[in-house]
């Protein structure tokens, strides 16, 4: 009879299986619960766009934003218009 | 046709004067009224500094347009025309977008370099607000 060998999980895999399980089931989509909000998201609108970019300014993903797909969608869109016309950046320098 | 409502955010240079910004709100209202269309609005937003140069400029001065007409394509097309040929060493990006009839013409906008208050070095160190590690508060500890 031949033995099982049992291979070894990597830490970085475990971690990443609990993780799993925890998940953030409180966050929700707010233009979603707030849609008189969602007029506001606008490609004019750079002071509220630029929270929903990294430092390096890059648009942040819907599961950090907490953003539901339509408005992730519609987000990234207006940020996108926005950088054309420099009023929001590509790339964040650092000075 | 139906008419639609149009709005044009346009970028121009920071050395823009007076006569020619209303040089430049006269002749799209010339190309405008010529497509038998109406203006709406006409707002200079203010100096502005980019977040990447522009044609080698880090500050622009934006200038929102709202018009309405009811042979669109062709005014958007002339517009941007008149922009490409003559107006192109004022003009540096345009942005053309369409609006409901039913939205309501408010929006936000960030706030320009007239708007937002300048403060002098010495006057904000003077104020003694700032908080965190410093050499003087270290001093009084000791």
């Amino acid at each position: 009879m031949t033995k099982k060998i049992k291979l070894k999980i990597s830490a970085r895999l475990l971690k990443k299986r609990a993780r799993r399980g925890q998940g953030n089931m409180a966050k929700q989509c707010r233009f979603c619960l707030h849609p008189d909000q969602e007029q506001t998201v606008d490609y004019k609108n750079a002071p509220l766009l630029r929270g929903f970019l990294t430092e390096r300014g890059k648009i942040l993903p819907s599961r950090i934003s907490g953003l539901c797909c339509k408005h992730q969608r519609h987000l990234s869109k207006e940020i996108r218009k926005s950088r054309t016309i420099a009023l929001l950046p590509y790339i964040a320098q650092y000075y | 046709m139906e008419t639609r409502r149009y709005e044009l955010l346009m970028l121009a240079v920071p050395e823009i004067t007076q006569d020619e910004a209303k040089e430049l709100e006269r002749q799209v209202d010339t190309v405008i009224r010529a497509h038998k269309g109406a203006t709406l609005s006409f707002e200079r937003w203010g100096k502005f500094r980019l977040a990447y140069p522009v044609k080698k400029n880090d500050y622009g001065v934006y200038f929102l347009t709202r018009f309405e007409t009811a042979n669109s394509d062709a005014s958007v097309q002339e517009t941007r025309t008149l922009f490409t040929i003559k107006l192109h060493h004022i003009i540096m990006r345009s942005m053309f977008t369409v609006l409901d009839s039913t939205q309501s013409l408010e929006y936000q906008r960030p706030k320009s370099l007239e708007e937002l208050p300048s403060r002098d070095v010495d006057s904000f160190l003077n104020e003694g607000k700032m908080e965190g590690n410093m050499l003087h508060s270290r001093e009084e500890e000791l």
